[in-house]
C-alpha cells in the first residue's frame, strides 16, 4: 500500500476556458501547456505533497467547464474535501457566473466543504476584474481567495499547500473520523473534514 | 696496485717493509701472467670466429641484391594492376551509360507513344489503357526527360501533362455521371484509375463524396421514427441504423481504397461523416421532445416507473454511438496497416481527431447528460420510495430496505456500465455511494439511534414480583424491526463492498487507458465510504443493545457475589444465571446474526465479570458462601465455554477471583491461580482477605 497518512480530494470548477486544468498540470507536472483543449468529463491526477513531515495524498479532480458535462462533474461534488472554484480575471462573464457556480455547489457539495475562490491569469495585461472586487465576493461567501497565473507558476503551489495544510488541520482538530475511519476512499486512511470556519487569507 | 699507493702502503726505508712490497709485487705479477696466458689461450677460437663473420657478410650481399630485384617486380605488377582497374572502371561507366541511354531511348520513345496513347485511349474511351500510360509516365526518370529537352527537342513533358489532365478531367466527369447514374461497375473501375494518375486523394474524395450521397439516402430513411409514443427503444432502433448506414460506407470507402490507396480513410470519413453527424442529431432533437427530457427531471414529472424504459433508451443510444466511434478506430487501424510507423501513427491520429471534434460526439455527450440527470432522478426517487417503505410502522415487523436498495443500485450501476462511458459509470457510481451513504445508511442510523425498551430479554435474577404484563404485540414488533434493521445495516455493509468489486469488475472493459482505470476505481472505492456508514450504524445499535441489558447484568453481579450460600437450592441457585444467559442467546440467535450475537455476549460477559469482581470486594465470606460464589463462577464459565466461545476468556480471571474464595487454607492459593495466574498477588490477597475464616497473618506470608 503506498505511504501516506491523509487522503483529501480537491476539486476544481468553473467556467470553460478559465484555466482549472492549467492550474491542475502547472501543480502536478510542472508545466504549462498551450493550446491545452477542453476538458472532456473529468480528469484526475495524484500530487503527495509532505506537510509538517507527514505524507499528504492530494486526489485532484479537474472538471470540464462546459455546460454539457455538468451532471458528470456534479456528481463530483459531495466526496470533495476541498472545491477550487476558479475564475478569470480578464473575462467579466467568468466572474459573473460565480453565483451561479455557488448554487450548485450549495445543492451538491457537503456543507462543511472547503472552499476557494481563485482568480486565475494573473499574467494577463486586460485585467477585467479588480483584485479587491473577488476577494470581497469571496468574504461575503464566506472562502478563502487566491490570485494565480498558472502560466507564470504563481500562487499554484501556494494555492494547494494551504489546501492541504487547512484540510490537515482541520482533520487533526477532528481525530474522530465520521465512522470508524477503519475504511476510506482508495485504501488510504481518510479523515472526514470537519465544519471548517473558513474565513479570508490574503 | 700502483707504485705510489705501494710506497705509502710499506714503509720502504726499512726491509722488512722492502720484502714485504716486493711479494706484493710477485703476488700480482703472478695473477697478471696467469690472466695473459688466459687471454693468449682465447685467441684461437676468436680467430675463427671472425673468419666466419667476414663469410657471412657476403652472403648478405648477394641476398640484398635479390630482395631489391623482387622489390622492383611488385611494384611493377602494383602499376599494371592500377591501369587495369582503371579500365576496367571505365568499362562499367561506359557500359552503364549505354544502358541509361538506351532507358532514355526507350523512354522517350514511350513519351511520344504515352501522349498520343492517352489522346486516343480517351478518344476511345479506354481510359484503364489511358490510365495505363500516365502511369508509365509518371514512372520515367525525370532525367529522361530532361535530356531530351536539353538536346533541344520540344519539352514532351508540356504534351504528356496536358493529356493527363485531360484524362483526368474526363476520369472526374465520368466518375461523377457514373455516381449520378449509380452505376456501381463503373465507380468502381473509375475508382481504380485515379491512383494509377497519380490522384489517389482526388479518387479518394471522389469515392466519399458519392458515398455520402448514398449514405445519407440511407440515412434519411433510418432516420424516421414511426411510432414516436412507442415505450420501445425506438430512438436507439433509428440511431443504431444510421451509425450501422455510416458505417457501411466508411467501410466500402475503406475496402475500395484498400489495395490502391490504403491510409487514405480519415480523407474519406471527413467527407461521410457529416452525414452521420446530422442524422443522430436529429433523431435526438426528437428524443428529446418525444421523451420530455429536461436538465432538470423534476420538471418534467416522469414517474420513476415510467423513467426506466428511457433510461436504458439513452443508455443503448450512447453505447451504439460509442459502438460506431470503436468501429472507425478499429478501421483507421486496419486500413493504416500496411503503411510506415509514423505515417500509421498520423492516419489513426487524424481519425481520432475527426471522432473528438465531430457533432456525433458532442451529441453523444448531450444524451449522456441527459442520461445522467435522469438516472439520478431515478436513484433518488427510488430510494425515497424505499425509505417510505422502510420507515417503521406500528405491527411492522419486516424490513427490506437494504434488499431494495441495494437492487436499485446493482440495476443503476449495470445500466450505466452498459452506457459505454466509463465518465458515465463514475458519474453513477458517485450518485449511488452517496445515495447508500445518506438515504439508506443514514435512515437505518437515525432508527437504529432509538432503540424500543429491551429488545432483547434477559430474564432478572429474582423472580418478578409482579406476573408479567401481557405481552404488547405492537411494542413486540417494535422490537422485532428494530433488530431488523440492525441485520439490515450489517448486510449493508457487506452489499456494498461487493458492489464495489463487482462494479470495478463490470466497468474495467470499458475502461481505454490506465487514467480511465485509476478513475474507475477510485469511484468505486467511494462506496467503501456507503459501508463505513452502515457499519457506523450497526455499531450504533450493537452498543445499544449492550446498554439495554445493562440493569440486568447489575443485579445479576449483585447475584453471583451473594455470600449467601442457598444450601437447599444449590444447583438452581448455580443455574440461574447461564439459564438466563441462555434466553438471551436463543432470542438474539434467532433475530440477529451469530457475528453480533458473539460480539454481544463478549460485551455482556466482560461487564458481568467486571462487576461482579469489584461486587466481591465489598462483601465477606465464610467458606460456604465462598464455595456457592465459586459454584456459580463456575458453572458460569462453563456456559460462556460452551456457548460463547469468544466470551469464554473474559470470565477467566473472575473464575480465578471465586476459586480464591473457596479456598480451605490460604496456602492453596496458589493451586487457585493456575495454570495462569490472571490476578495480580495483592488482589488476590485482597480477595483472600474477604474470607471471615482466613488469619490476615497467614495471608500475608503467602508468597504468589
Amino acid at each position: 500500500m503506498e505511504d501516506y497518512k491523509f487522503l483529501f480530494k480537491v476539486v476544481l470548477v468553473g467556467n470553460a476556458g478559465v484555466g482549472k486544468t492549467c492550474l491542475v498540470r502547472r501543480f502536478t507536472q510542472g508545466l504549462f501547456p498551450p493550446g491545452q483543449g477542453a476538458t472532456i468529463g473529468v480528469d484526475f491526477m495524484i500530487k503527495t505533497v509532505e506537510v509538517d513531515g507527514e505524507k499528504v495524498k492530494l486526489q485532484i479532480w479537474d472538471t470540464a467547464g462546459q455546460e454539457r458535462f455538468r451532471s458528470i462533474t456534479q456528481s463530483y461534488y459531495r466526496s470533495a474535501h476541498a472545491l477550487i472554484l476558479v475564475y478569470d480575471i480578464s473575462c467579466q462573464p467568468t466572474f459573473d457566473c460565480l453565483p451561479d457556480w455557488l448554487r450548485e455547489i450549495e445543492e451538491y457539495a457537503n456543507n462543511k466543504v472547503l472552499r476557494i475562490l481563485v482568480g486565475n491569469k494573473t499574467d494577463r495585461e486586460d485585467r477585467e476584474i479588480p483584485r479587491h472586487i473577488g476577494e470581497d465576493f469571496a468574504q461575503r461567501h464566506g472562502m478563502y481567495f487566491l490570485e494565480t497565473s498558472a502560466k507564470e507558476a504563481e500562487n499554484v503551489e501556494r494555492l494547494f499547500m494551504e489546501i492541504a495544510v487547512e484540510l490537515m488541520e482541520q482533520a487533526k482538530c477532528k481525530e474522530l473520523p465520521k465512522y470508524d475511519g477503519s475504511l476510506g476512499p482508495i485504501n488510504g486512511k481518510t479523515t472526514s473534514v470537519g465544519d471548517g470556519s473558513c474565513c479570508l487569507r490574503s | 696496485m700502483s707504485l705510489s699507493l705501494l710506497l705509502e702502503k710499506y714503509d720502504v726505508s726499512t726491509d722488512e717493509g722492502l720484502q714485504k712490497a716486493l711479494n706484493e709485487i710477485e703476488k700480482e705479477e703472478s695473477e697478471v701472467d696467469e690472466a695473459l696466458s688466459g687471454v693468449l689461450s682465447r685467441a684461437c677460437s676468436l680467430e675463427g670466429r671472425l673468419r666466419a663473420a667476414s663469410q657471412a657478410y657476403t652472403k648478405l650481399t648477394e641476398v640484398k641484391t635479390d630482395a631489391q630485384i623482387a622489390a622492383d617486380m611488385v611494384d611493377k605488377t602494383a602499376g599494371l594492376a592500377r591501369d587495369v582497374s582503371a579500365k576496367v572502371r571505365q568499362l562499367d561507366l561506359a557500359r552503364s551509360r549505354v544502358a541509361e541511354c538506351q532507358r532514355r531511348v526507350h523512354d522517350l520513345i514511350d513519351l511520344q507513344l504515352c501522349s498520343a496513347g492517352v489522346e486516343a485511349a480517351i478518344k476511345a474511351h479506354d481510359y484503364e489503357t489511358g490510365a495505363g500510360h500516365v502511369s508509365r509516365f509518371l514512372s520515367m526518370d525525370p532525367g529522361s526527360v530532361a535530356a531530351a529537352r536539353a538536346r533541344g527537342a520540344p519539352d514532351p513533358r508540356d504534351a504528356m501533362t496536358r493529356a493527363a489532365n485531360t484524362l483526368r478531367e474526363h476520369l472526374v466527369r465520368k466518375f461523377e455521371e457514373a455516381a449520378r447514374k449509380e452505376d456501381e461497375a463503373s465507380v468502381e473501375r473509375l475508382f481504380k484509375l485515379f491512383p494509377q494518375i497519380g490522384r489517389a486523394e482526388e479518387g479518394v474524395d471522389l469515392l466519399a463524396k458519392y458515398l455520402a450521397t448514398q449514405t445519407e439516402t440511407a440515412i434519411r430513411r433510418a432516420c424516421v421514427v414511426s411510432d414516436v409514443t412507442s415505450e420501445a427503444a425506438v430512438f436507439a432502433d433509428a440511431v443504431t441504423r444510421v451509425v450501422e448506414a455510416g458505417g457501411a460506407g466508411v467501410e466500402r470507402a475503406r475496402q475500395a481504397a484498400a489495395t490502391h490507396a490504403p491510409g487514405l480513410l480519415h480523407r474519406a470519413l471527413r467527407v461521410i461523416q457529416p452525414a452521420v453527424c446530422s442524422g443522430v442529431r436529429r433523431i435526438f432533437t426528437e428524443l428529446v421532445l418525444a421523451r420530455r427530457l429536461e436538465s432538470d427531471p423534476h420538471r418534467s414529472g416522469i414517474s420513476p416507473l415510467s423513467a426506466e424504459p428511457i433510461l436504458a433508451e439513452l443508455a443503448l443510444t450512447h453505447s451504439r454511438i460509442w459502438l460506431y466511434f470503436t468501429f472507425l478506430r478499429r478501421k483507421a487501424e486496419v486500413d493504416a496497416a500496411p503503411l510506415k510507423e509514423d505515417q500509421k501513427k498520423a492516419c489513426v491520429d487524424a481519425v481520432e481527431k475527426i471522432i473528438n471534434e465531430c457533432d456525433l460526439m458532442r451529441t453523444a455527450q448531450d444524451i449522456l447528460g441527459h442520461y445522467l440527470a435522469l438516472e439520478r432522478y431515478f436513484l433518488e426517487e427510488s430510494v425515497n420510495k424505499a425509505l417510505k417503505l422502510a420507515t417503521p410502522q406500528v405491527g411492522v415487523t419486516t424490513s427490506s430496505l437494504v434488499d431494495d436498495v441495494f437492487f436499485i443500485a446493482r440495476k443503476v450501476i449495470r445500466r450505466a456500465v452498459s452506457s459505454g462511458s466509463v465518465d458515465g459509470a463514475c458519474a453513477v457510481l458517485n450518485e449511488v455511494s452517496s445515495q447508500l451513504e445518506r438515504g439508506a445508511a443514514g435512515a437505518l442510523r437515525r432508527w437504529l439511534r432509538a432503540p424500543p425498551h429491551e429488545p432483547l430479554p434477559l430474564p432478572g435474577p429474582r423472580a418478578p414480583r409482579y406476573p408479567p404484563d401481557p405481552v404488547d404485540k405492537d411494542v413486540e414488533a417494535q422490537k422485532i424491526l428494530y433488530l431488523a434493521h440492525m441485520n439490515e445495516a450489517e448486510a449493508g455493509a457487506d452489499w456494498a463492498e461487493r458492489l464495489a468489486s463487482e462494479a470495478c469488475a463490470a466497468a474495467a472493459a470499458l475502461a481505454r487507458s490506465a487514467a480511465e482505470r485509476d478513475k474507475l476505481t477510485s469511484c468505486a472505492a467511494g462506496l467503501g465510504t456507503a459501508a463505513a456508514a452502515f457499519r457506523a450504524a450497526h455499531d450504533l445499535a450493537l452498543s445499544a443493545l449492550a446498554a439495554a441489558l445493562h440493569p440486568k447484568i447489575v443485579a445479576w453481579a449483585q447475584r453471583l457475589v451473594d455470600p449467601a450460600p442457598h444450601t437447599d437450592e444449590m444447583e438452581d441457585d448455580a443455574d440461574a444465571l447461564p439459564q438466563a444467559l441462555e434466553q438471551l442467546t436463543e432470542a438474539a440467535r434467532a433475530h440477529i446474526s451469530a457475528r453480533a450475537v458473539d460480539a454481544l455476549l463478549v460485551a455482556a460477559l466482560a461487564e458481568l465479570a467486571a462487576r461482579a469482581e469489584a461486587a466481591l470486594t465489598h462483601n465477606r465470606y465464610d467458606r460456604e458462601g465462598g464455595l456457592a460464589v465459586e459454584r456459580r463462577a463456575r458453572r458460569l464459565a462453563a456456559w460462556a465455554g460452551s456457548s460463547a466461545g469468544a466470551a469464554r476468556e473474559r470470565c477467566a480471571r473472575y473464575t480465578q477471583a471465586a476459586a480464591l474464595l473457596a479456598l480451605e487454607h490460604p496456602s492453596h492459593a496458589r493451586d487457585a491461580l493456575l495454570p495462569t495466574p490472571r490476578l495480580a498477588a495483592p488482589e488476590a490477597k485482597e480477595i483472600l482477605a474477604r474470607r471471615t475464616d482466613f488469619k490476615m497473618e497467614d495471608i500475608k506470608r503467602l508468597k504468589l
